[in-house]
């Protein structure tokens, strides 16, 4: 008890000296930053799922091609989620003598249980958003429905037997599917009057999505007891699959999120580990007497250890709180561009804050307070009896341990984790090597130069190993930031070439070849920006090598989904922009019987250069020869085909075309025409579903800027920290210096030099590994490309050596005020 | 070697009028030194002595221009130290005054030979690295001219700093407990090196001690006590 005592009053001292400032301050920092991005970075996320459930109508769903089993229902309802269901199927509908294919779904009672519907009493004019599908007896039709059939709302459309009232044009439903281009005009109706339609017979072709929403536990629950009992025609619909043009973005701006929390622990960390050396060393003395005194070593380090862990609650605790507060401001600056409903902020967060924030304490503290048990007392005759610094292993293997466990959680890859940490070890080696070389040719330069340029020089010459750790340490932080800010700019970059203003947001199908040409005068008329028209021919890939597919493909596989229905095949004599050959070569002569793939069907179905393909199309079967493979991007709502035919190859087959365009909205009047005009084409607006992905990139955009800020905020108190560290030695100098005669100007400048010299090394070296870790990274973590940058080379060097210069000049300017009478004091 | 700077013609060297001060504490003003009137002659060799607190430092750092006085004035050769800023009160300190320490106060990154140069590089003096090697051969130490104050005793450490002090050959020396830090054998080497190079360089010598002995080398001593001459 006596020792807690101790232990308390002397922390209690410290802290009242000002002893414990800048350690308290680091350690708000990084738990600060950790609780703050864990909790933005969790809620944004679950806020972010729930908005993207919106996509799905549900948070789970299962898509089947028959009912299933009761059981599944009533394990949902143990689990407390609601359910819905949707079932999908074609019809022909037959009014005013027209006939039209269409694509009807009848919904339940509870659909849709996320996001909502659009419908409109006005072709093209603003719509009313509704959170229920129609009511028993009425049926929402698209536009088409009511041109092509020479319909108007009020009028009666018979689906199978049944009669039913058209109250409203459906502009927008949540879940409709990715498979554009066989898209049907869409009826929905009411799941209540489905068997009155006696359209569903035993072995018709039906579709049934059961929905289900509620707690992320027990969607998770319910998710992991369905997997195991999926069978083949049943699988769980995915945001990351079902929606790749939102999945990407996702998926990146998570690890974006991982990537900053583990860049800001990483800062905070240095700077936990740079003030805690300075506490270390400012109590040597202290530590001699106690242990003249009689303290073992263990009760020297029960000691500091204990006070440690005061200390640590003590940060940990207010961090948290600092924490939770910052990403409440955060939610409320971007209140406008978040969605109404938000996520609640998860207390398990906050409590991960906590221990995370210990954590990463001690692996810093720990290995500069262990020098503390190794002071010798003899050190209280001979104060110049420094102990031996802690062990380099333990120092870095302890921080490299808990950032890679970071790492790990938010890339829950073990194999990229240890790639990274590898690099990661490689690059200090090679740095350390670097700043050594470096100040060895400094060292050379030093008797050329002049007295104030020398002392500036020796200032980091004299203490090799010091300036090393130094030099390394600003480093990590200069490549930590500028990681933050490169990546963050080329991620932003990315989406906006991804999604530039002039963005597709209507889709032309089934354009018939004698329409094709007087629609695409029409779209240059008006000065229209679209895409190419495609040919599309509707078939199936039946052998790969006369092996039929369905042997090949795995379970639930992009394979297999891509071979378990029609595809749209095309033709091209030119490569499609956004489409890059990967192996083989494109088309030069017109030669038919040529396919080109895309890569990632290619590689699931494991087909390559020279394989033979079969197709069906309706009852004829062709074969055609692989000879490229294609990359491309799924994501730009452009269209794109798995399958791409040399001209020639499809000719005799029937086909349709598809394009799509941006239609700002003063000309959506056109579309209205279009539809008389062209009679057959379907026209799919995606203006809905881009807008809520705009919106959703903004949000992202808008927190990885904060999320910047707080590792900029992170990086300067490093560098606060590094220049306090070593004030103590600097004072002691500086004013033994001016007793000699030394003058502040001399002393300012001699200082000034050392810490630019200190921030241009640092910066050369964080340049030369950023663009390293930026390749890699790029390659292998955010697929994205990379291109050196030259402005970096530049700004990066400059830039730190006179941000380091000016606050080194800064931070230790009482160097050049303070008395040197205290030389004096401390001498007497 | 280099010619000194002070004119030996003139009398006092260093003048003090109602010299004082007082710091502030919770308890409220505490005096530490006052009404200190003191005339120095150049050449002469003076011992303060005193109690531990009786602001015998204090004096030291005063005449030094390490500190500012709350009242009154010094005078070092003709300047009022008192009257001249910070990097005035510097300049004065690297031409007339040399210093040294209880505890020896070498930069511990320096050689030997770069700690003994520094006064005279900080002055612009050419030729600073052949009149340290020389002073530090003087104080024998010439075979040491590279080790750094880690790799020396501490008698070699306080022949360092003597011939730091000496080397720009300074009208004044202040010497704070040269000897407390070492044991009597090696200090009583440290001081008669001491007064040998102050002989020699007819430096005016003004020293703090405890030891009545060592006061008792000097022409002539000061009795400090609660900070007034006594």
């Amino acid at each position: 008890m006596n020792r807690i005592v101790l232990a308390s009053r002397l922390l209690f001292r410290d802290g009242r000296a000002g002893e414990l400032t800048l350690l308290l301050v680091a350690l708000v920092i990084a738990v600060t930053g950790t609780t703050a991005i864990t909790l933005f970075a969790d809620r944004l996320h679950r806020t972010m799922t729930a908005q993207a459930a919106d996509f799905l109508a549900a948070d789970l769903v299962i898509s089947s091609s028959q009912k299933i089993p009761r059981a599944w229902l009533e394990k949902a309802g143990q689990l407390h989620l609601k359910s819905a269901e949707s079932t999908e199927f074609s019809s022909v509908l037959i009014e005013n003598d027209e006939l039209l294919l269409a694509g009807v779904k009848a919904v339940s009672a509870n659909y849709p249980l996320r996001g909502f519907l659009k419908i409109t009493g006005t072709a093209f004019k603003a719509a009313q958003t509704v959170h229920a599908g129609p009511a028993g007896g009425e049926v929402w039709v698209d536009q088409r429905i009511l041109s092509m059939l020479r319909l108007k709302i009020g009028d009666t459309l018979t689906v199978g037997e049944k009669a039913l009232i058209i109250s409203h044009i459906l502009t927008y439903e949540p879940d409709k599917k990715g498979n554009l281009y066989s898209l049907s005009p869409r009826v929905m109706m009411s799941a209540s009057d489905l068997a009155a339609t006696r359209v569903i017979q035993p072995g018709s072709h039906v579709h049934y999505f059961f929905q289900f929403s509620g707690s992320a536990d027990a969607i998770g629950a319910f998710n992991h007891w369905l997997k195991p009992r999926l069978e083949p025609g049943q699988r769980l619909l995915d945001i990351h699959e079902d929606r790749p043009e939102l999945g990407t973005a996702l998926t990146r701006a998570e690890r974006y999120l991982g990537l900053s929390s583990v860049v800001v622990i990483l800062i905070a960390g240095v700077a936990i580990a740079t003030a805690t050396r300075r506490y270390s060393e400012r109590h040597f003395n202290a530590t001699a007497v106690l242990r003249c005194l009689g303290c073992t070593r263990r009760d020297i380090l029960w000691l500091y250890i204990s006070q440690f862990l005061l200390l640590g609650m003590l940060g940990s605790i207010s961090g948290c709180l600092f924490g939770w507060f910052i990403q409440e401001a955060l939610f409320h600056l971007l209140q406008n561009l978040l969605p109404g409903q938000l996520a609640k902020p998860g207390l398990l967060a906050v409590f991960f804050g906590f221990v995370a924030g210990l954590a990463i304490f001690f692996a810093f503290a720990l290995p500069p307070l262990l020098r503390l048990q190794r002071v010798s007392p003899l050190r209280v005759l001979r104060r110049d009896l420094e102990p031996l610094p802690t062990g380099a292993w333990l120092v870095y293997g302890l921080a490299v341990g808990l950032i890679g466990l970071f790492i790990w959680r938010y890339t829950d890859n073990l194999t990229q984790t240890l790639s990274i940490l590898g690099g990661g070890a490689i690059a200090l080696c090679i740095l350390s090597l670097l700043v050594r070389g470096l100040l060895l040719l400094a060292e050379k330069s030093v008797p050329r130069l002049n007295i104030t340029w020398r002392f500036g020089v020796q200032g980091l010459t004299r203490n090799t190993g010091a300036s090393v750790n130094q030099i390394v340490a600003f480093s990590v932080t200069l490549v930590a930031m500028t990681l933050s800010f490169t990546v963050r700019n080329d991620l932003l970059d990315n989406w906006r070439q991804q999604l530039p203003e002039d963005t597709p947001n209507y889709f032309l199908l089934n354009i018939f070849p004698d329409q094709q040409a007087s629609l695409q005068q029409a779209l240059l008329n008006h000065k229209i920006k679209g895409s190419r028209f495609y040919p599309v021919v509707r078939g199936r890939l039946v052998t790969i090598n006369d092996t039929p597919v369905q042997r090949i493909v795995s379970k639930d596989s992009q394979g297999e989904r891509a071979t378990h229905r029609d595809l749209s095949l095309t033709w091209s004599a030119s490569l499609p922009e956004d489409n890059r050959i990967s192996a083989g070569q494109w088309w030069r002569a017109a030669q038919t019987g040529q396919v080109s793939i895309e890569q990632q069907l290619a590689d699931n179905l494991n087909v390559g250069l020279g394989d033979k393909l079969a197709f069906t199309v309706g009852s004829e079967q062709f074969d055609a020869t692989v000879t490229s493979i294609r990359s491309l991007r799924w994501d730009t709502l452009k269209p794109n085909f798995y399958m791409i035919f040399s001209p020639g190859t499809l000719d005799h087959f029937a086909n349709t075309f598809i394009t799509s365009f941006y239609l700002p909205e003063a000309q959506k009047y056109l579309l209205n025409d279009w539809v008389k005009s062209y009679r057959g084409i379907t026209v799919l607006e995606v203006d809905a579903l881009l807008k809520q992905f705009k919106s959703i990139l903004a949000q992202l955009t808008e927190a990885i800027d904060y999320l910047l800020y707080f590792a900029l905020l992170a990086g300067f108190t490093v560098l606060f920290a590094a220049v306090r560290a070593s004030l103590d030695q600097r004072l002691h100098e500086g004013a033994l210096m001016r007793t000699l005669g030394a003058g502040r100007t001399f002393l300012r400048q001699t200082q000034f030099i050392e810490f630019a010299l200190t921030g241009f090394c640092a910066g050369l070296l964080a340049v030369v590994l950023s663009e390293s870790i930026i390749f890699a990274l790029y390659r292998q973590v955010l697929e994205l490309t990379y291109s050196p940058n030259p402005i970096l080379w530049l700004v990066l060097p400059i830039g730190s050596a006179a941000l380091v210069g000016l606050s080194g000049y800064w931070g230790v300017k009482e160097v050049a005020n303070r008395a040197p009478l205290a030389v004096l004091r401390e001498a007497e | 070697m280099i010619p000194t700077q002070h004119d030996k013609n003139q009398n006092s060297i260093i003048t003090t009028e109602n010299l004082g001060k007082t710091v502030k504490t919770a308890e409220g003003p505490l005096s530490i030194l006052s009404d200190i009137n003191l005339q120095i002659k150049a050449g002469e060799s003076i011992a303060i002595i005193g109690e531990s607190g009786s602001g015998k430092s204090t004096l030291l750092g005063l005449l030094a221009g390490l500190d500012l006085p709350t009242t009154g004035s010094v005078v070092i050769d003709g300047k009022e130290l008192t009257a001249m800023d910070e990097d005035g009160r510097a300049a004065v300190r690297n031409e007339l005054i040399g210093f040294v320490f209880q505890a020896f106060q070498l930069l511990p990154g320096l050689t030997a030979l770069e700690n003994v140069m520094l006064p005279l590089e900080l002055g612009g003096i050419k030729q600073a690295g052949k009149l340290a090697a020389d002073l530090l051969d003087r104080v024998g130490l010439g075979h040491r001219l590279t080790h750094t104050p880690r790799q020396l005793s501490g008698g070699e450490q306080q022949r360092v700093a003597l011939a730091r002090a000496f080397v720009t050959r300074p009208a004044i020396l202040f010497a704070d407990e040269p000897t407390g830090n070492l044991d009597s054998k090696t200090g009583q080497h440290i001081i008669d090196l001491l007064f040998e190079l102050n002989l020699e360089n007819s430096t005016t010598l003004i020293l703090v001690t405890h030891d009545p002995h060592l006061a008792q080398r000097c022409r002539c001593t000061l009795n400090i006590a609660a900070g007034r001459l006594a």
